[in-house]
């Protein structure tokens, strides 16, 4: 049975017990499965022209999303960790001295190639030790069907603009929805994070968190009248995740706005079901934010693979190859030279062109891996009708102070 | 099993970081820290609700259905085979499959409901607080059918012939004779169907895990889900702490199938 109690100890034992396989020389490298067409090929191929240069193998492990943070914990409590880990955060694993720094395993040449904002996110007091993989940029996706049928002229910019629009929608009849506001468990902090920045709040302010502050508990007040005193979205957005949830349904042409990014495009693009647009956030400021969202490789300290790693990090960041994955995963890049070879695609330049304002959460600070999850789990009762956003939000401020501070 | 046992024993005595780093021992520490948790009186009582309403619909929906397989008709076979189709097929997909079933939108339920005006508009089934756990056991009822049938309908198979003829012929009706001859000699299948049951449906995580992924909070978990948001899944990110959890399942499982063959007398039901 697939209980999780079972799963634990069976990978407790499988880590445990694979430590006597380990010979010769051979690196283990864990990559998170982005997309079933192309991850695998792509680093299936980067490895063997890796084990060519070099000759040291490569154990390539490739783990969904779903379970990647439970297999990799488990691979560290039995002592063994990969060599190369892809994985969405880095602070906790810097905090516990398990990483190389970048002066440790990245030539000049490579870490100079980061573009700044990416660099910075990889930072841990400091010092580099999450290597940018990849980006993506969220964006205002909406139904020009709908907006046309409605009779809205051009992509809200404003709050205001904003409800007047899925009101206009959600008015239409027929099981026309305003806007899909996934709340739900899987991704509430990236939906949460765009609408707090474009309400004038943020995580933290200066050093200190700041979840619980008036703009964002205005910003939360906001969204629950979408919910339940305008009723604009879907029904229980509290209770919605994204993928299954918010896009499905605009795939499906039922809604009129919704946050998407780029490899949500791809999916409309491939289905050719909707006509839809692409513009930036409303905003209650002066200028729209966005979510730039990036993942990091990094390197684990163990004893004489210092040279093997930086080995295989030099080889994924030579331009053509990091540039051919996340062309091929339809997302964003992460290097300067990325930027100038993929700023030609037409396809992707509302996303290239929200980079520069993109703002990323607070992936630097250790705390972060806890609060995310933590805001993952709760922000979603807040959009309940009997929801209190400032109880919720209260609850949150404390649980990130206590989970390390900073 | 033993290993892996005194992993979970020495697991839960222990405090780790959140990238799964051993930062040293703290006793009973997690233990203490568990009966302090919020959210521990509601995921006790779902996990009451569940396993119990689970194993008793499925109790008597299978006797009824052993019944009818142990008939004589025609197309029984057919009929025995699909009911192993439930039980055949991995949990998770039969879960996913319920999601798209239950779905607010696009679900067939609430068309065919709201179609045969059963209902005046859609149910959202799993977002609702007071529908979730319903349409939950119902998914555990249903992939539980197969085994416990099949348990029964081997007992069923072992009550020789001559003793129905004895009943009839002592002028018992079909219903008296099923109660005082057919049940009392099903005993030891029902034992058996529910121990087993009880144990299959406590451990039992896709179901809930699937249907219930999209609502916040531990409101509809059961223990099992618990420790697994426990350790990977919630601000906790506690793995000493979610070991602990497991223990107590592991203790808990035990103490209440021993105390079940303690009072319904598994002996005599042998003899």
């Amino acid at each position: 049975m697939r209980t999780p109690l079972t799963l634990l100890l069976v990978f407790v034992m499988a880590f445990t017990s694979g430590a006597c396989g380990r010979g010769g020389s051979a690196i283990t490298v864990v990559i998170a499965e982005y997309s079933k067409d192309h991850t695998k090929p792509f680093w299936q191929g980067l490895a063997e022209q890796y084990t060519k240069q070099t000759g040291t193998k490569v154990d390539l492990r490739f783990i969904d999303w779903n379970s990647i943070d439970q297999q990799v914990s488990t691979m560290i409590q039995a002592n063994q960790p990969p060599d190369v880990l892809n994985l969405n955060s880095f602070s906790s694993y810097a905090k516990d001295r398990l990483l190389y720094s970048a002066d440790e395993v990245l030539s000049p040449k490579t870490k100079d190639d980061f573009i700044e904002a990416f660099a910075r996110g990889g930072r841990y007091q400091g010092t580099l030790y999450g290597f940018p993989i990849l980006s993506s940029a969220r964006a205002f996706f909406y139904n020009q069907d709908l907006f046309a049928r409605a009779g809205i002229a051009a992509p809200p910019k404003t709050w205001d603009e904003f409800l007047d629009a899925a009101t206009k929608i959600q008015k239409l009849g027929g099981g026309a929805i305003g806007y899909a506001l996934p709340l739900g468990p899987e991704e509430a902090q990236a939906e949460w994070s765009i609408w707090m920045w474009n309400g004038g709040g943020d995580w933290k302010s200066g050093e200190q968190w700041a979840i619980n502050s008036d703009a964002n508990v205005a910003t939360l007040s906001f969204l629950s009248d979408l919910a339940n005193r305008h009723k604009v979205t879907q029904v229980n957005p509290g209770k919605t995740n994204r993928t299954d949830g918010a896009f499905q349904l605009f795939k499906d042409g039922k809604v009129g706005m919704v946050m998407g990014f780029s490899p949500f495009a791809k999916e409309l693009d491939a289905e050719k079901k909707v006509r839809y647009g692409v513009a930036a956030m409303p905003t209650r400021g002066s200028s729209a934010v966005t979510l730039g969202v990036e993942d990091y490789l990094m390197g684990f300290k163990k004893k004489d693979n210092q040279d093997a790693v930086k080995k295989f990090l030099d080889l994924y960041y030579q331009p053509e190859n990091i540039t051919k994955w996340i062309t091929a995963e339809g997302f964003l890049p992460v290097t300067k030279s990325g930027l100038t070879q993929m700023s030609a695609n037409e396809k992707l330049r509302p996303y290239l062109d929200a980079l520069p304002n993109a703002r990323l959460a607070p992936t630097t600070d250790p705390a972060w891996d806890k609060v995310k999850l933590d805001v993952q789990q709760n922000i979603g009762r807040a959009v309940q009708p009997d929801g209190k956003p400032r109880q919720v939000l209260d609850e949150l401020q404390k649980n990130a102070v206590a989970s390390g501070g900073r | 099993m033993v290993y892996p046992a005194i992993v979970l024993v020495r697991t839960s005595l222990a405090r780790y970081s959140i990238t799964g780093r051993h930062q040293g021992w703290v006793g009973l520490g997690n233990y203490a820290r568990l009966l302090g948790q919020e959210a521990l009186p509601t995921v006790v009582s779902n996990t009451i609700v569940w396993v119990l309403t689970i194993v008793a619909v499925t109790l008597v929906l299978s006797l009824g259905l052993a019944q009818l397989l142990n008939a004589r008709f025609p197309g029984r076979n057919v009929v025995r085979w699909t009911l192993i189709v439930p039980w055949a097929a991995s949990l998770i997909v039969t879960s996913k499959l319920f999601v798209w079933i239950y779905d607010y939108y696009f679900g067939i339920l609430n068309g065919a409901l709201v179609g045969l005006g059963v209902l005046g508009g859609p149910v959202d089934w799993l977002g609702n607080d007071r529908t979730v756990m319903s349409a939950m056991i119902a998914v555990g009822v249903f992939v539980s059918l197969p085994f416990t049938t099949y348990v029964l309908l081997a007992g069923l198979a072992t009550i020789p012939n001559d003793v129905h003829e004895a009943a009839r012929v002592d002028g018992a009706s079909p219903w008296r004779a099923y109660r005082s001859v057919t049940l009392p000699l099903l005993k030891p299948a029902l034992l058996v169907a529910t121990a087993l049951n009880v144990i299959y449906v406590f451990n039992s995580f896709p179901i809930v895990w699937t249907l219930n992924d999209r609502n916040p909070g531990f409101a509809h978990d059961t223990m099992i889900t618990y420790m697994y948001k426990i350790a990977f899944r919630s601000g906790l990110r506690d793995v000493g702490l979610a070991a602990a959890v497991g223990v107590v399942n592991v203790a808990l499982i035990l103490v209440a199938v021993a105390a079940y063959l303690r009072t319904v007398n598994w002996r005599d039901a042998e003899a």
